[in-house]
């Protein structure tokens, strides 16, 4: 039996296990996917100071670190229970059942879908499918592919799909509808996109964000925005172009379009067919916290960090002994936020296993995830800090803290 | 295509317009959403429909989400094999 089970292998888990080891504590990381890293493996972008983030090189890096520090790490096993049991935890997996007297969650996020119609032909995927076929399997996706769905994910892996060579024709809008929410109003995506604007290379972007910090600035900008869109990397960005249908006998051959007003509408005769043969479906993440759910643990709906999340407080501790959480499952934010929590988890194990000498440490970590939170260059959601504020305020209603 | 006829829950294949009318109609919870449709009950426990499946309630009938979580989880978390369920 192990001190330590980690669910999931990405920036959290594998930060947390190497914490863990390096107190002493014997630490097994299991992941679904057939290698570690999460979602660091996909990641590839520059940084406002020019340098290139490089996901498979922070992954390829933690993972020595862990092997090293005597971690061992099952990839290609699938968790589909967890039990409370007397002195821990049983984990039920697709290689066995487990047993541990504490358990990390560090289970990452899921897609958010977005339906359109003709979205289950073949060709059509999520912008994370697209995202891991272009930089972990090295797969082209396609000739010339359509965006549907702007927001900071989909422009980061657009620009990563144009960096493999990959044609990414333009960036649009999903239709309006009941299950599209924000996502189909352009004013509320050009409210989000300003967020990241600092990032775009033109300085001609920049300027008009500074432009539109104001509400009725940024309503004019939406309703002068040129038909052809703005372009960011020379990917056309329409944020007036929306998307009525996904189009195509056996796979995908096309999407339908229309010209869409600045709350969403469609323009009664605008509608063209752009020719693509794949199309990828971009609706953002939420946390993946089945396990938490199943195990017991209460849970917080806060839009900022994504939806529901499991109830934790600062030191990554769940109301649940033994059970911890760290990484996306606690809120969508970037990877280094997942390490910085992934490390600071792994000290409050080792801490609750009574095998952290010195507790400052804890203390040091937390105010470096905070540090990490503060520096970050995208902020997924401009309402995180008080979202974490909420969490930590019912966390500790909940434990009597 | 008629917008209508979009495909929300791609295991049972439940259309959003099945969605819409249910929901409109019973006024009713996502679990009772779920059970009347079979939306989110196929082999991938949900996990492509479930937050579309909260969108229309939220939509339709005005319920504020709750702090805890509408749709209930169940293992297996996902699908697996009965061999591994301890079958041989």
């Amino acid at each position: 039996m192990d001190d330590v089970l980690v669910i999931g292998a990405g920036p959290a888990g594998l930060s947390a296990a190497i914490a863990c080891a390096k107190h002493g504590l014997s630490v097994r990381v299991v992941d679904e996917f057939y290698r570690s890293g999460g979602r660091l493996l996909g990641q590839l972008h520059q940084e406002p100071d020019g340098s290139w983030w490089n996901g498979i090189d922070e992954a390829a890096r933690l993972d020595q670190e862990a092997r090293s520090a005597g971690v061992e790490i099952s990839a290609g096993v699938s968790v589909y229970n967890v039990n409370r049991i007397d002195n821990g935890w049983e984990v039920s997996t697709t290689a066995g059942e487990f047993h541990a007297p504490m358990l990390l969650l560090a289970t990452g996020a899921s897609e958010t879908a977005v339906p359109v119609p003709g979205w289950t032909l073949p060709g059509s995927m999520s912008i994370g499918a697209a995202q891991v076929m272009t930089n972990v399997q090295r797969v082209r996706v396609g000739q010339r592919g359509v965006v549907i769905g702007v927001n900071i994910l989909s422009v980061a892996i657009a620009r990563e799909l144009q960096l493999a060579g990959v044609k990414v024709d333009r960036m649009i809008l999903p239709p309006s509808s009941a299950v599209t929410g924000h996502a189909g109003n352009p004013e509320a995506v050009m409210r989000s996109l300003l967020r990241v604007a600092h990032l775009a290379p033109s300085p001609f972007i920049r300027w008009g964000s500074q432009l539109m910090k104001s509400h009725w600035m940024q309503r004019l900008g939406v309703s002068l925005y040129p038909a052809k869109g703005f372009s960011m990397w020379d990917i056309p960005i329409q944020l007036r172009t929306g998307a009525l249908e996904i189009v195509g006998s056996r796979q995908v051959e096309g999407v339908r379009v229309a010209r869409i007003t600045p709350d969403g509408q469609t323009i009664p005769g605008t509608e063209e067919v752009i020719p693509a043969d794949f199309v990828c479906i971009a609706g953002g993440l939420s946390p993946l916290a089945e396990l938490a759910a199943i195990a017991g643990c209460p849970f917080a709906y806060v839009p900022s960090l994504g939806g529901h999340v499991p109830i934790h407080d600062e030191k990554m501790r769940t109301p649940l002994p033994g059970l911890f959480v760290a990484g996306n499952i606690t809120g969508i934010e970037s990877a280094k936020v997942a390490m910085a929590q992934g490390s600071l988890a792994g000290l409050s194990i080792a801490s609750t296993h009574g095998v952290l000498s010195d507790q400052s440490l804890i203390q040091q970590a937390i105010h470096q995830v905070e540090y990490v939170r503060q520096k970050a260059t995208i902020q997924f959601h401009p309402e995180i800090s008080s979202g974490r504020a909420i969490i930590s305020q019912m966390a500790t209603e909940c434990m009597g803290i | 295509m008629d917008s209508h006829q979009l495909i929300v829950c791609r295991c049972e294949e439940v259309t959003l317009a099945d969605l819409l009318e249910t929901a409109q109609a019973y006024q009713c919870t996502g679990r009772e959403l779920k059970l009347r449709t079979r939306a989110g009950m196929g082999c991938c426990g949900g996990r492509t429909c479930r937050t579309l499946l909260d969108q229309i309630i939220v939509q339709t009938t005005g319920q504020v989400p709750s702090h805890t979580v509408p749709l209930g989880y169940q293992p297996p978390v996902r699908p697996i094999s009965f061999t591994t369920l301890g079958g041989r």
